[in-house]
Formats: structure tokens, C-alpha cells, sequence
């Protein structure tokens, strides 16, 4: 009996670690409307440059040469799905490894590390931080991409479109652990996950299809989670099939991100009791 | 000690006052050590450096792969060759694209020099040195030029290996003095935009705003005649639209200008205003800083 009320007592302060570190991470979001205002709207822009080539090189919206290939001829949908998926890339995979970072900018890393809590706790509430305010940022594009370009939506697929991003999001927990646990040793984790960021948006189909990419480079693109998550979402709302016609990809999607999680968790403890026998934390 | 003594005149410290040639020489010094500083920082990160000088290459490469998906194998667009006179789509969005990164370098490198002598604590230090901020600046921007330029060979060698790449050779020395001209302009903007950094706390977010809409309203992977009329028209405000159009020029096989005049002009024209646009801006918010006492808040 007592077992089970120390149980829920520890249960209770884990959550409120959690929470109170998702709480504090929107407030310190929030104090910069600009920040808030430019990632809603701003990547937008990034992608415009794309329909505007394929409007000057194909004369309309369809491309029957983009049809061959992806099964749709419609690259306006293609591109806007790709950008808004990748937007979460560059949020998620920057923010986190940055995340601890600031803390240690802002001098409070030391305090973070050293409070009597497990420290996963601390990550899990920056990771859905950083996961809420990707969403926020994502349904933001997208709604301004539906009115500015015509982009019609079935609400139907909204759910496991759903579902696909939250398992696009674990695989990119698990990548910013691995910052994190970098970030915490080495310090400058901001060329690592830019260098990754250059990976993704060679290698996934963001910007065009994987077929179009040589095989060696096709082989390497299946290793990245975002590869699978816009094949299936484009699948869903484009292409309009379910999920008994892309069961592999979800699959393929499932295992890399138990895969990245797994060496996430272990690669930031085993990073932080080196950096605390070292006495590094603090370190700029 | 004898004032005409050659060792009191050695130790003689000259304060640089007014627009003459010996000034010139002491800014001129000013600006190359300051590039020679920012190589030393560069080489000191090597990581860093090798993945700046392949960024050009990785933020082409989308563009082209599209293009081609989009046009099929063979890289021609019948749609493009209407508008411009040319289908090729590969040379079309490389002589675009070399350009971009070097936006980058006035908005990014020039814009965010003296954000990040804030960030490495040394700003107050370079300001009461006797020589302008401008030159502090500048530096900058020459040692962002060359490292820009060398990525820009490497997307070249690349692309012309990948892809191949059909450019007129007559037309490569017209087009350097294109871009010549096209930088002066764009320094101008980048000092416009440093002096943004001054007093804004997150300039960054101005930066890449702007290089957002100065990217959609230069024709780098598609002819202005895509744009909205107002968007054609507000793209001459910047330098990127005549240069891509004059070097296209001279580079394209049959490409059809797609705006009369003459682009040196124009350009000229564009770099003398920028460039005293900048220079007032600058001027203004250093005064007002420096007043404020707000140099050293973040």
C-alpha cells in the first residue's frame, strides 16, 4: 500500500516536471512574438520559389513528366506537403540540441542537471514543447497554403496523416537526444544538426521525389525517418489510398524510431555522467 | 626628445581625420585585417567551414532536381523557351542560383558582423578603435566574398561533371562585371542591414525575412514574367533581377532579355543608391546607439 502511494507520489512529480518545463518553454516562446510570428509564416516563403519554377517551366499546375514518378501530376500539393513536414525537421532537430544549449547560455544548465529529478523527464517536456509549437507552426502553413494556392483537404485524412507526424516526431526525439548528448560534450552541436538538416533535404524527398535521386542516394534516403513519413502522408492526401497500401513504410517508419530513441536515451545519460565527472556542464 | 627624431616619428600615433590618402590607406588596412581575422576564426572550426563551402551546392541541387523532375530526363522546357527564348533548364537555374549565395553574404555575413562581435564581447573594443565601422563591416563582406566565390567553383566543377552545363565562354567577363556592379549594390543592402543589428535584439529574424522576399522577387529559377505585375515591378528595387538578366545575357545561348534597358546603368544606378542609403543608415543608428549607451545590451 505505502509502495503503491510512493509510486504515484513519484508518477505526480514527474509529470509536473514535465509539465512545468513544456509551461516554461512556451512562456520563453511566447516573450518573442517575432520568433512566434516568423516561423507561422515565413517558410512559406522558402517554398514559393518552387511553384513559381514549376508554373515557368511547365505552363500550369501538372506536370505529366511529375505524374510518371510520383503518380500525381499536381507539384503544387507535392511541395507545399514536403515543406510543411520538413518544417518540423527544422524546428525539432535544431530547437531540442539548441534547447540545452540555451540553458547553457543562460546559465541555468547547472541548476537543470543538478535538480533531484530523472532527467529524461526534463527532455520529454522540451521535447513536447518544441512538438507543440512545430504543430502550431505546421497547421499554420498549412492554412495559409490551402488559401493562398487552392490546396483542397479531406478532413478524413486528417487523423492518420495525424498519426504519421507523431511517428515523425519520435524519430526526430531520438535524433535531438543525439544532439543533446553531443551539445552537452562537445558544445558546438549547431554544425552537427545543420549538417543533418543539408542530409535530410538532400537525401528524403522534400523538394522532389526519391526516384529522381541516383540509387546509392536512394538506399541512404530509406534510413531517414522523414523519407517514410512524406511518402505515406503524400500517399494518404494525394494519392488518396489507406493505410493497407503503405503498412511497409509505416513499419520501416516504427523501427527506425524505437531504433533512434533507444540510442538517443542511452547516448545523453552516458554523455551526461561524462560531462559531470568531467566537470564540463557549464562550460561555453 | 627632437620631434624631427625618426624614432619619436615611428612612435607617433596619427588620428585619422578627413578624405585623404593616407586615411584611406589606414581604412584600407583596417578592412583587410579585419577579413584576415575572420579566415583565421573560419580555419580555426573546420567542420564548419566544409560544410559552408558545400552549402552552395546542397541549396542548388533541389532546385535543379525538381526542375528536371519536372521537365523529364532530357531538361528541356518548352513552356521556359516561350517566355525567355531558352529551354535549358540546367544552365537557367545555375547562372540564377550563383547569385543567391551571394545575398547571402550581404544579408547573413555583412548584416550579422557586428551582431557577432556582441556575441564574442569584442564590439565595444572594435568601437573606440580609431578607424570607422564601416571598415569593420566591409572586412566582413571581403572575407565572405571569397568564401562564397570558392563555393561557388566547387557548385560549378559539380554541376558541370552531374549535369552538364552549356554556357557562352565570350560571355564570362561581361557577366563578371555584371557581377561586379551587382555587388557594390548589395553591400549597400548589407550595411542597411547591420545597422539593423545594432538596435534590433533579434535581427536574425529581419535578416532572413528579408532574404526571403528579395529570393522570391529575383528570378533565380524562373523568369519575372511569373510574377504579379507589383512583384515584377518592386523587384528592380534590388540588384539581383538586372544582374540575373544581364549575365543570363551574356551566358544563355538565344536567351531573350525579359526587360529593356540598359542593365550597367541600371546597376550603377542601384549600387550608388544603395550604397549611400546604407551608409546613412548606418551612420544614424551608430549615433543613436552610442547615445542610448544600448551597444552592449542584447
Amino acid at each position: 500500500m505505502m509502495k503503491s502511494t510512493y509510486q504515484q507520489s513519484v508518477l505526480r512529480s514527474n509529470l509536473s516536471v514535465v509539465w512545468n518545463e513544456l509551461v516554461k518553454n512556451i512562456k520563453s516562446l511566447l516573450a518573442y512574438p517575432a520568433i512566434l510570428v516568423f516561423w507561422a509564416i515565413f517558410p512559406i516563403f522558402w517554398f514559393i520559389p518552387f511553384i513559381l519554377q514549376g508554373q515557368a517551366f511547365v505552363g500550369g499546375f501538372e506536370s505529366a513528366s511529375f505524374a510518371q514518378i510520383t503518380g500525381s501530376g499536381e507539384y503544387v500539393p507535392f511541395i507545399v506537403i514536403g515543406a510543411v513536414l520538413n518544417s518540423y525537421v527544422n524546428t525539432l532537430l535544431y530547437g531540442m540540441g539548441e534547447n540545452i544549449r540555451k540553458e547553457s547560455y543562460q546559465g541555468t544548465l547547472d541548476y537543470v542537471l543538478a535538480a533531484p529529478c530523472n532527467k529524461a523527464y526534463v527532455l520529454i517536456g522540451k521535447a513536447l514543447s518544441e512538438s507543440v509549437s512545430s504543430t502550431i507552426f505546421a497547421a499554420s502553413q498549412l492554412t495559409i497554403s490551402v488559401i493562398l494556392f487552392g490546396m483542397k483537404i479531406t478532413l478524413g485524412v486528417m487523423l492518420p496523416v495525424f498519426f504519421i507526424v507523431i511517428l515523425l516526431m519520435l524519430g526526430l526525439y531520438g535524433m535531438s537526444l543525439i544532439l543533446a548528448a553531443f551539445s552537452l560534450m562537445y558544445k558546438q552541436s549547431y554544425d552537427l544538426s545543420q549538417t543533418i538538416g543539408y542530409v535530410f533535404y538532400i537525401f528524403a524527398p522534400v523538394r522532389y521525389p526519391v526516384e529522381s535521386l541516383p540509387t546509392w542516394a536512394q538506399i541512404f534516403g530509406k534510413l531517414i525517418p522523414l523519407t517514410y513519413a512524406l511518402i505515406i502522408v503524400r500517399s494518404f492526401m494525394l494519392l488518396g489510398t489507406d493505410f493497407s497500401a503503405v503498412y511497409l513504410e509505416v513499419l520501416a517508419l516504427l523501427i527506425i524510431d524505437i531504433a533512434l530513441l533507444l540510442a538517443g536515451f542511452y547516448l545523453f545519460s552516458w554523455m551526461e555522467e561524462k560531462t559531470k565527472k568531467s566537470g564540463t556542464i557549464s562550460h561555453h | 626628445m627632437n620631434k624631427s627624431n625618426k624614432e619619436h616619428r615611428l612612435r607617433e600615433v596619427k588620428c585619422p581625420t578627413g578624405f585623404n590618402w593616407s586615411n584611406l590607406k589606414a581604412e584600407l588596412k583596417a578592412v583587410w585585417e579585419a577579413n584576415i581575422k575572420d579566415w583565421k576564426i573560419e580555419f580555426a572550426y573546420p567542420v564548419s567551414f566544409i560544410r559552408q563551402l558545400i552549402s552552395p551546392l546542397v541549396f542548388l541541387l533541389p532546385f535543379l532536381l525538381y526542375g528536371l523532375v519536372l521537365v523529364g530526363e532530357e531538361g528541356y522546357s518548352e513552356n521556359l523557351a516561350q517566355l525567355v527564348g531558352t529551354g535549358d533548364v540546367v544552365a537557367f537555374i545555375f547562372t540564377g542560383y550563383i547569385l543567391m549565395g551571394f545575398i547571402g553574404t550581404a544579408v547573413w555575413a555583412m548584416g550579422f558582423s557586428i551582431r557577432r562581435e556582441r556575441w564574442f564581447g569584442t564590439l565595444e573594443a572594435i568601437y573606440v578603435t580609431p578607424s570607422s565601422r564601416l571598415g569593420q563591416v566591409l572586412g566582413m563582406a571581403l572575407h565572405s566574398t571569397v568564401h562564397q566565390i570558392l563555393g561557388t567553383i566547387i557548385q560549378f566543377i559539380v554541376i558541370y561533371l552531374t549535369f552538364g552545363l552549356a554556357l557562352k565562354i565570350e560571355g564570362i567577363l561581361p557577366a563578371l562585371a555584371i557581377f561586379a556592379l551587382m555587388m557594390l549594390a548589395l553591400y549597400g543592402f548589407g550595411i542597411v542591414i547591420s545597422a539593423l543589428g545594432l538596435i534590433l535584439k533579434e535581427g536574425w529574424v529581419v535578416s532572413d525575412s528579408l532574404y526571403s522576399i528579395m529570393m522570391i522577387l529575383s528570378p533565380v529559377a524562373y523568369p519575372l514574367a511569373v510574377l504579379p505585375t507589383l512583384a515584377q515591378q518592386a523587384s528592380y528595387i534590388f540588384p539581383t533581377a538586372p544582374a540575373l538578366i544581364g549575365m543570363r545575357s551574356f551566358l544563355i545561348e538565344n536567351y531573350r532579355p525579359e526587360a529593356a534597358g540598359n542593365v550597367f546603368l541600371h546597376l550603377l544606378f542601384l549600387g550608388a543608391a544603395w550604397i549611400l542609403f546604407g551608409v546613412l543608415v548606418f551612420r544614424l543608428v551608430d549615433v543613436y546607439v552610442r547615445k542610448r549607451g544600448i551597444l552592449k545590451k542584447f
